[in-house]
């Protein structure tokens, strides 16, 4: 790509082993200034680890960093970013506690070495913000926020610095087409600044959009790639997963009596504001209702009602479960009772520990439903058995059954939990976001699971924010905005425009 | 692995070395200090039995700190726990002298309950008024201090209404002594059982699970629908019920009587115990046999070299500090992955 010189970034036979897992096996790839290189590969391909080792948080074995030519050694974060190397991680590094305005500040010494100034950053990155058309709300508490929120301040964090070489880890995932399509603008400024952008991505169309070469990485190896121009999505999911992807078969469900009825649901937000704002609907056995919606608009807030993890300030909820009408709110002790299964938003804060094995994160929840302490005592030699099982079943890669879950990836993280949550076929399924941050063929096998489930007679709801997996699975469609909930309406009679317009607040 | 070897190593020098300084300082020996201090405590069995009559409250009340910490609640109200245990036994045992075989495991009972209430009574502070449990069970230990003053000048006092002490509890009630010649009494096997049990508690069953489920994501437990409040109250309970028979245990094989000072202050080297232990119950009574070692030595040595006890708080600070530097090396290196 470019004749004269060295390439902005050269890795040289990359090797770094984790206990049991060969994560990066001798990557070597180059990136050009001015190019947006898509790095694609399915979870645990090794891809977060190479990025790591760019970003210095980890030390490779073996092999070479070479930054515009010049071996350059990354023994830190810092040290990185001197390099002028900016990284966005999946899982965000940002203190919760912490205001969006001090995370920005932290670790950054053009806003003064030994005192902010804030008036100076706040102008500064408002200035970015607005270019990149996101709203940032300065003075709010990270922990308060939702994810897609929360990773926009990570972006900015790292944009802010205007690095050379930026990496960017399923920065789409949690965003809006609208927040993607901002992105995408400012990657497209990057670039014609000369700055080497690397983005990692399960969604193809991210790197048919807004890449100009794709790498693509299997089991810590690179095993192909070329320029973008020319290629299409079917050539790429061979690429990544070397094989044919069989396309979900779109049946629709056969709905039966509601499981679940919502009626005025009311919730505030513990600084006043209104979350849901009188939500009614019904969740029917044999069917999949997504629910859509911008982040922070009220979604999650009322999954996590229906779960029995915030309780309504007014409004009624029923359930029908094991053949028996039960007038809610519920607790979450009491819906796990009755088997519900819950593929929590939050995947870290909620539905895993981190510093807990496979096989005590399988116990979590299926603990009280499960069987699996009779008398108070815990049945390990089930829970193991059921644990390596699902392990099996959903291919979930770890090195073994007794490691921390921290130690695996994002995605094979999200396996355990979804195959956790569907075991012992509940009739209630609530599933947030569950293919998020997945490869393509985990998120066909997790869809052929909800739809699955459905068919078993499993009333679901699918809070999703990507159209194509509404229109991929559910039956019935609903849009929160701004704490107001439209619909549901049958997806066959409706479209994605109408559905993006409530979305985005226009009725 | 090696890595992990090489600064649990660093760590043990270290808490070698910071005491051998303040010995430097005292003007004494340090290699003769620490010789006289092993070869007593370990190499003879007067020192050694003083040993294990030392761990049997620090076990107890090790075990009673795990419980709490596993939870991620901080009781540093073993002291208090401790007293009211002792107390409350105290107070029950003259109705317990009939009862034949009966009457100890009554009397010891009486002193998990004393405790019990007493760290329970906390639980409902915490999860009902959102009260620091740090700052409660500090405040509770000088509440049960002064009840302890109070008893033995007023209701429990001994008959002749002399001596601030209690009546001494009937034979009946005491723990055997299992060697003759040494202070050494049946409470090793009462500590012995309590490491067992609570192991299978914390490792082993349910509440143990949501108990180690709130400490390490009170957020996933909220998930999972693990109920904190119950679980903050039961755990506080059974932490305070350890360090009430730990009170128990000393009145029915040390003192046989409550006396102003028979609460040696081992509450708090009982977290230390704890700590070290990694919260791990079989771990404890290893943990607390360590700093029963200090305790004997630092005695042995103020008697024969004229070294000041202070010695034992030094090393008790060293290790804590120790023990927490090694965790955070040990979090940073397991991070990433």
């Amino acid at each position: 790509m470019s004749l004269a010189g060295p390439p902005l970034l050269e890795l040289r036979g990359i090797t770094r082993r984790f206990p049991g897992v060969l994560a990066n096996d001798d990557v070597s790839l180059t990136l050009a200034r001015g190019e947006v290189l898509g790095l694609l590969g399915e979870n645990g391909a090794g891809k977060s680890t190479l990025m790591s080792i760019l970003a210095g948080l980890i030390a490779p074995d073996s092999g070479a960093v070479l930054i515009s030519g010049r071996e350059t050694v990354l023994p830190s974060p810092l040290a990185a970013a001197a390099a002028g190397i900016g990284m966005v991680h999946q899982h965000f590094k940002l203190i919760g506690a912490m205001s969006v305005r001090d995370n920005l500040a932290l670790g950054d010494v053009r806003w003064g070495r030994f005192t902010v100034d804030y008036p100076e950053l706040t102008v500064s990155i408002g200035r970015l913000a607005v270019e990149l058309q996101m709203e940032v709300d300065f003075d709010a508490v990270i922990d308060d926020l939702p994810v897609g929120r929360q990773q926009q301040v990570e972006i900015l964090k790292a944009l802010s610095r205007n690095p050379a070489i930026l990496i960017l880890d399923e920065p789409t995932a949690v965003l809006t087409p609208h927040e993607r399509d901002g992105l995408f603008r400012m990657l497209a400024r990057l670039k014609a600044r000369g700055a080497g952008i690397v983005l990692i991505s399960h969604r193809l169309e991210d790197v048919i959009e807004g890449c100009d070469r794709a790498v693509v990485m299997r089991q810590g190896r690179i095993v192909g790639g070329g320029p973008v121009a020319g290629l299409d999505r079917a050539d790429l999911v061979r690429m990544v997963i070397g094989d044919d992807l069989a396309e979900i078969e779109r049946r629709p469900g056969a709905a039966g009596a509601p499981v679940l009825r919502a009626d005025g649901l009311v919730l505030r937000r513990p600084n006043g504001t209104i979350a849901v704002d009188g939500a009614s609907f019904d969740l029917r056995a044999g069917e999949i209702v997504a629910l859509c919606g911008v982040d922070g608009n009220g979604q999650g807030e009322l999954v996590q009602m229906l779960a029995g993890m915030l309780r309504p300030h007014a409004g009624g909820l029923t359930y029908w479960l094991h053949g028996r009408e039960i007038a809610g709110p519920l607790s979450a002790a009491a819906l796990r009772q009755l088997g519900l299964g819950h593929v929590a938003e939050d995947r870290l804060r909620h539905a895993v520990v981190p510093n807990f094995s496979l096989v005590a994160n399988w116990l979590l929840t299926a603990l009280f439903h499960g069987g699996l302490a009779p008398r108070g005592w815990l049945n390990l030699a089930t829970a193991e058995a059921r644990c390596g099982a699902a392990v099996r079943d959903y291919d979930v890669k770890a090195p073994g059954n007794g490691v921390p879950i921290r130690q695996l990836s994002g995605g094979n993280q999200q396996k355990l939990v979804l195959a956790r949550e569907l075991h012992g076929a509940p009739e209630l399924v609530l599933a947030a976001h569950p293919t998020r941050g997945l490869d393509v063929r985990t998120i066909a096998f997790v869809q052929r699971e909800l739809l699955r489930a459905r068919d078993r007679g499993a009333a679901v709801l699918l809070l999703s924010a990507d159209l194509n997996e509404v229109w991929a699975i559910a039956d019935r469609v609903m849009v929160m905005a701004a704490g107001h909930l439209h619909g549901p309406v049958p997806v066959a009679e409706t479209s994605r425009q109408e559905v993006g317009r409530w979305m985005t607040g226009h009725a | 692995m090696s890595r992990v070897w090489l600064q649990q190593g660093l760590v043990a020098l270290g808490v070698l070395a910071v005491p051998s300084g303040f010995i430097l300082l005292a003007g004494k020996d340090p290699v003769a200090t620490w010789t006289l201090l092993l070869t007593y405590t370990l190499g003879t069995w007067n020192g050694f039995s003083d040993v294990l009559v030392n761990a049997i409250p620090l076990t107890l009340l090790g075990l009673g700190v795990a419980v709490a910490f596993r939870a991620g609640i901080f009781n540093i109200g073993g002291d208090g726990q401790l007293i009211c245990g002792a107390v409350l036994a105290v107070a029950v045992a003259p109705i317990l002298g009939g009862l034949g075989w009966a009457a100890l495991p009554l009397f010891l009972m009486a002193g998990a309950v004393g405790g019990g209430v007493a760290g329970g009574l906390v639980g409902w502070l915490r999860t009902r008024f959102s009260a620091n449990e740090i700052i409660v069970t500090i405040m509770m230990n000088y509440v049960a201090l002064q009840m302890l003053t109070w008893v033995i000048r007023g209701p429990l006092q001994e008959p002749m209404r002399i001596f601030p002490r209690s009546f001494a509890i009937g034979e009946a009630l005491q723990l055997p002594v299992l060697d003759a010649g040494s202070r050494l009494h049946g409470g090793l096997l009462v500590a012995l059982l309590a490491v067992a049990l609570l192991q299978l508690v914390l490792s082993r069953s349910a509440f143990g699970f949501r108990l180690a489920v709130l400490g390490e994501n009170a957020e996933a437990a909220t998930y999972a629908g693990i109920k904190a409040a119950p679980t903050v109250v039961l755990g506080l309970l059974l932490s305070g019920a350890l360090g009430g028979l730990a009170g128990a245990v000393e009145i029915a094989g040390v003192f046989h009587k409550l006396e102003d000072n028979f609460a040696a202050g081992f509450g708090l080297s009982a977290i230390a115990v704890a700590l070290m232990a990694r919260l791990q119950p079989w771990a404890i009574p290893f943990t607390a046999i360590l700093f029963g070692v200090f305790y004997v030595g630092s005695g042995a040595l103020q008697r024969q070299i004229g070294l000041p006890f202070p010695l034992v708080w030094i090393i008790q600070g060293v290790v804590i500090l120790a023990f927490l530097a090694s965790r955070a090396m040990q979090t940073r290196t397991l991070r990433v992955a």
